[in-house]
């Protein structure tokens, strides 16, 4: 097949397939299932042909994969697919791991009222990413992010019905439409400046003369800033991931964990380019705080999917400091990796509470090691990635972003290697007290493996996450992403394993065999503190309620009695006087009204004319 | 005879028909009106393939017969491509209309005569290339409007209504007249015509004189800006819509309010330049009392009619910001606004009548949970919901957009405000919306209530969101027809506009 069509049907599949379930298929749930895993398989399979096909010499002209959308005066808004070694990558990412999922859920989703529109809409997403991963402009991209607002809207709030589900995904769509103010501002600022939005020219155009923002170049840069921040839910915009976690736990893993989150991220790295020394180093700070913060809340959650969601905030901080760290490459690579073992620890976190009846406290599990074998097995392997063991895929993106760090700043290096530290205190303690330790309820004892379709994928994602760290992933980054300055990698290494091994150690001493935790007694307020997510969330209300909320409040008081009320009726009071003189002459109807108007407008011809 | 001339001539014939048609023929009535608007629908279709893209500057499908000469009125019609596509939508939308109007039970009859003459007025109102009877076809179709909230309205407060949106259209009307009385008059004596396309010609190669541009251009502005509920005369509408039934709603919010917007783009601009220099940058303020203060009411409603009904308001201020930008990106965006918001209002309003129907109360308090008893409703709700926050896919994101790329380079602070209306505030309101009708748990009242199930009552709406996501999906299908006239509008209304005013305008907004 022709590789120029290629991509297109990559993209187009699953597009197809979700107007398909939602059409005809919404009473089958089989079909519904199988079209949308074939779309998404399909998909997989073709962007390893095109990988296969592209060796970075024989990449075509991205120019020739425009197609004009919307002209009109001096803005011209094409949809083109930009292929290079980041799209190629993340295509391989969002597919394959996609794959992984999608096949997952008809395992996890069986007994579900709304099997068919749960798949329409997880299609409907993978649709949405891969148009944010081919985009070629700004307003494609802007485009596909908005869409895959949408998807993430109908799957978080799947379970619709839930209060909770039903706040957060409304949630989630309006702290993304936040950030997306700025995207959108930064992008008219850009174009406005250099009269285009194809990342081609843009890049063109900055590299011939890097002052070509002028003064306007630090804020651009962070007004698209505004959009990652959103999407891949940084500080001070983080609040809508913990929430999301009201979505089904496949969905969870897809979008929280390797997609939708990786967007900003990608995003970033695309336009790297964009960038002033100034934007970078706030991209930078804004990266680690949340990595540290999020760290922080996951250490007294007791959710297994919320201690999943800080974790992944704080996997997200790091990649962003990354970026702001000038490093883009090490950035993609965590990103990838984060992919899979993020997914595998999702997935397994969903087999968990599959087995136990969608129970999601962890302090009511326990013991689970002998009665869930492939899912422990696979979520251990999973935990020692992300905490950065060797040889896992975790160590060598992680250590990269380490070294990163200790190049470039000091205060963000110990930052990162605390925040290595956290993590590998609050994975090991969900491990002890969830798989480990002593069992704490009932619920344990009927827990049972779950089905192939559900374990295969976990070991498909224990694969990538065991092999990810050696087939060369970082080079063809670099190839596109340029080389990071890194600093003494060794010192990195020595620090990196040090933070594992303390954290390792504390978890070990706290949770081996903990049958509440021991942290609240301690120190009730500090873990008060953390457990209430510094209480970004009562803040955030109070500050919501007392500017657009009182705005609200005191503009629909006026339109209500002074606009309506009190002009429009008093003007009706004084005219009510004229009006009984006139009922006498009228019948007061509003025929007659109405041909008064008819009659008025002809007199008036007469008038003017006459 | 035009194609144009049997879009709009067959819904006023049908309502002539039907007042031969006996009272107690319900089906017939119900068939005639029906056939007709879907003929002109159908027609309209046909016409909107016809049309001649690359000749989009000039008039097709024209028809002119002589009718006061010594006055200089003709019956003209004809489209180019600015008005094509809101033909179309017209066209469409009083179909959808039509099949929506099941729901009146009583004196079916005259309901359906109305009904067709505000088709046939509205269209008719669209195509004229005469003054006078673009005046007339409006008059034509706003009369019937008052009548039928006067008479088939709903809720408490309907008189109330009735009385204040005859009131504030009636005054809109009547100064949208003077002015266009006024334009007539500027022409010298022996030339004048109420002919659209002499009287452009004329004023294109003498200007109006600058004082008598002052005095006509606010006129037609807050004239037409009153038919189009300009902040601060648009109280009438949130409550005009909750009280009308469903097919008025649905005509009047979707087409006829978009008459006081093309007005505005056909004769104010192109003859005014001196008028437009001076008072965009007023309009550009103005809009923002449409985007973010009926936004912030929209928020705190709690009847879904009148949320919609402000979310209507509110998309106004888009046309209005596009107008103001007074460039091509702007105007070409604002069109395509009016073209998308027809569609929508018309399927919003349409969706909360059916479920009005289903539930006799759109409080969003006693709702909620709907989504699992009816899901083609559901679809279509949210669907609704996130074209009026804009989301790509549907013509809006694609209208406002423009509208946004249009004002940036002209109004920064104005715009930043306006994204933020439609970005964060539109959103707000319209997921609270969905949240409180379709999410949650189903209280037990509303066990019995049933989803939009024949295929016949879906098709309307089925049909105004296909419009939707075609022109969302393929915005050039419009914006190739729409632009070329649009340069030339543009061109015209800036004759005057020298850098020095530019500058003026810049400055009050920065």
């Amino acid at each position: 097949m022709n590789t120029h069509a290629l991509p297109w049907f990559i993209l187009f599949l699953p597009l197809v397939a979700a107007a398909v379930i939602a059409l005809f298929t919404q009473r089958n749930k089989t079909a519904s299932a199988a079209l949308s895993i074939a779309a998404v398989l399909t998909s997989f399979v073709l962007s390893v042909v095109l990988f296969t096909k592209l060796s970075a010499e024989t990449l075509p002209d991205p120019e020739t994969f425009n197609l004009p959308w919307l002209h009109v005066g001096n803005l011209y808004i094409d949809f083109g697919i930009k292929l290079d070694q980041l799209s190629l990558l993340m295509l391989l990412v969002v597919t394959g791991v996609g794959s992984a999922i999608h096949i997952y859920s008809f395992g996890y989703m069986q007994e579900d009222r709304g099997f068919s529109r749960y798949f329409a809409s997880l299609s409907l997403f993978t649709f949405s990413m891969l148009g944010i991963v081919l985009a070629a402009n700004f307003v494609q991209m802007f485009i596909f992010w908005e869409l895959v607002g949408l998807s993430s809207y109908l799957l978080i709030g799947h379970w619709f019905e839930r209060p909770s589900a039903a706040e957060a995904c409304k949630k989630a769509f309006l702290t993304n439409r936040v950030g997306d103010f700025g995207f959108l501002l930064g992008i008219l600022l850009v174009w406005s400046t250099l009269d285009s939005i194809n990342f081609g020219t843009l890049a063109d155009t900055l590299k011939a003369n890097p002052a070509a923002l002028g003064g306007a170049a630090t804020a651009a840069g962070l007004l698209i800033f505004c959009g990652c921040v959103g999407k891949s839910a940084q500080f001070p915009l983080h609040v809508w991931l913990p929430d999301a976690m009201e979505g089904p736990t496949p969905v969870s893993a897809l979008i929280h964990a390797a997609t939708m989150v990786a967007a900003g991220v990608y995003m970033l790295c695309r336009v790297f380019f964009l960038f002033t020394p100034d934007a970078l180093m706030v991209i930078a700070w804004i990266g680690g705080i949340t990595a540290l913060l999020a760290a922080l809340m996951a250490v007294q959650q007791s959710d297994i999917k919320r201690i999943l969601a800080y974790s992944t905030l704080s996997q997200l901080g790091y990649m962003v400091m990354a970026v702001g760290l000038s490093g883009p490459a090490p950035a993609m690579y965590h990103l990838s990796t984060h992919a899979f073992f993020k997914a595998l620890l999702f997935l397994g976190a969903g087999s968990v509470i599959h087995a136990l009846h969608h129970e999601q406290d962890i302090w009511k599990m326990g013991g689970l090691k002998a009665k869930l074998p492939i899912t422990f097995a696979t979520f251990l392997l999973a935990t020692l990635a992300l905490c950065g063991v060797p040889p896992l895929s975790g160590y060598f993106s992680k250590d990269e972003i380490l070294a990163l760090a200790l190049g470039n700043n000091k205060a963000l290096f110990a930052i990162a290697v605390f925040v290595a530290m956290l993590t590998t205190f609050y994975m090991f303690r969900l491990v002890f007290v969830a798989f480990t330790g002593p069992a704490k309820s009932q619920a344990r004892d009927h827990a049972h493996e779950s089905p192939p379709v559900m374990t295969w994928p976990l070991v498909f994602l224990a694969a990538l996450t065991a092999v990810a760290g050696f087939v060369g992933i970082k080079e063809r980054y670099i190839s596109v992403l340029g080389k990071p300055t890194l600093g003494n990698h060794n010192v990195a290494v020595a620090f990196g394993l040090g933070a594992f091994a303390i954290g390792l150690i504390a978890a070990w001493t706290l949770y081996r065999k903990a049958l509440s935790d021991p942290i609240p007694a301690v120190s009730p307020g500090v873990a008060s503190l953390l457990r209430n997510k510094f209480y970004f969330d009562e803040l955030y209300a109070k500050l919501i309620a007392c500017t657009q909320g009182a705005l609200a409040t005191v503009v629909d008081w006026f339109d209500r009695w002074i606009i309506a009320w009190l002009v429009v009726r008093g003007t009706h009071g004084t005219t009510e006087l004229t009006g009984m003189a006139l009922r006498l002459l009228q019948t007061g109807n509003l025929q007659t009204y109405a041909f008064v108007l008819v009659a008025g407008v002809v007199v008036l011809l007469y008038v003017v004319l006459g | 005879m035009s194609l144009l001339t049997h879009i709009l001539g067959w819904p006023l014939l049908a309502a002539l028909l039907l007042a031969f048609v006996p009272r107690n023929f319900r089906f017939l009535t119900r068939l005639i009106a029906l056939a007709a608007t879907f003929t002109s629908a159908v027609l309209a279709v046909v016409m909107f393939v016809k049309f001649d893209t690359a000749a989009a500057t000039e008039y097709q499908f024209v028809e002119k017969l002589p009718w006061v000469a010594s006055l200089g009125i003709n019956y003209h019609v004809g489209v180019d491509g600015l008005n094509v596509g809101l033909v179309l939508m017209g066209a469409l939308v009083a179909f959808a209309a039509c099949c929506c109007a099941w729901e009146v039970q009583e004196r079916e009859k005259e309901f359906y005569i109305l009904l067709l003459a505000m088709t046939g007025g509205i269209l008719g109102a669209f195509a004229s290339l005469d003054v006078f009877f673009l005046y007339f076809f409006h008059e034509l179709a706003l009369v019937p409007t008052f009548i039928m909230i006067g008479v088939w309205g709903r809720g408490e407060e309907k008189d109330y209504a009735t009385f204040k949106i005859t009131l504030y259209l009636s005054i809109g009307a009547l100064l949208a007249l003077i002015g266009l009385l006024a334009l007539y008059l500027q022409m010298p004596e022996g030339k004048r015509t109420f002919d659209l396309v002499s009287m452009t010609e004329h004023f294109r190669g003498k200007a109006m004189d600058g004082s008598a541009q002052q005095f006509i251009f606010p006129l037609l502005l807050f004239g037409f800006g009153i038919l189009v509920s300009l902040w601060p005369f648009h109280t009438w509408a949130p409550l005009g819509y909750g009280s009308a039934p469903t097919p008025t709603a649905m005509l009047h919010a979707g087409v006829l309010k978009k008459f006081g917007l093309y007005g505005l783009i056909r004769i104010a601009l192109p003859m005014m330049p001196e008028g437009a220099a001076m008072w965009m940058q007023w309009l550009a303020l103005l809009c923002l009392g449409n985007i973010i203060y009926c936004g912030l009411v929209a928020m705190k409603q709690k009847d879904l009619n009148l949320l919609i009904g402000n979310s209507s308001v509110a998309h106004m201020g888009f046309v209005f910001l596009g107008i103001a930008s007074l460039n091509v990106l702007g105007v070409t965006g604002a069109v395509l606004v009016m073209i998308a918001h027809g569609f929508l209002a018309a399927l919003s309003f349409g969706l909360s009548g059916y479920l009005y129907q289903q539930t006799k109360t759109l409080e969003m308090e006693k709702l909620g949970g709907l989504l699992r008893q009816m899901p083609f409703f559901g679809a279509a709700l949210v669907m609704a919901a996130m074209a009026g926050c804009g989301l790509p896919g549907f013509a809006n994101f694609a209208g406002e957009a423009l509208v946004f790329f249009g004002a940036w380079t002209e109004f920064r602070v104005v715009t930043i405000i306006a994204v933020w209306g439609a970005l964060v505030i539109g959103a707000v309101y319209m997921l609270r919306a969905v949240r409180n009708v379709l999410h949650g748990s189903l209280p037990e009242q509303w066990h019995a209530v049933k989803d939009v199930a024949t295929p016949w009552r879906r098709l309307p709406f089925a049909l105004l969101l296909g419009a939707l996501l075609l022109f969302g999906f393929y915005p050039a299908l419009l914006t190739r027809k729409i632009e070329p006239v649009v340069k030339q509008i543009v061109k015209d209304a800036r004759a005057v506009l020298k850098p020095s005013v530019t500058v003026g305008v810049k400055n009050l907004s920065e």
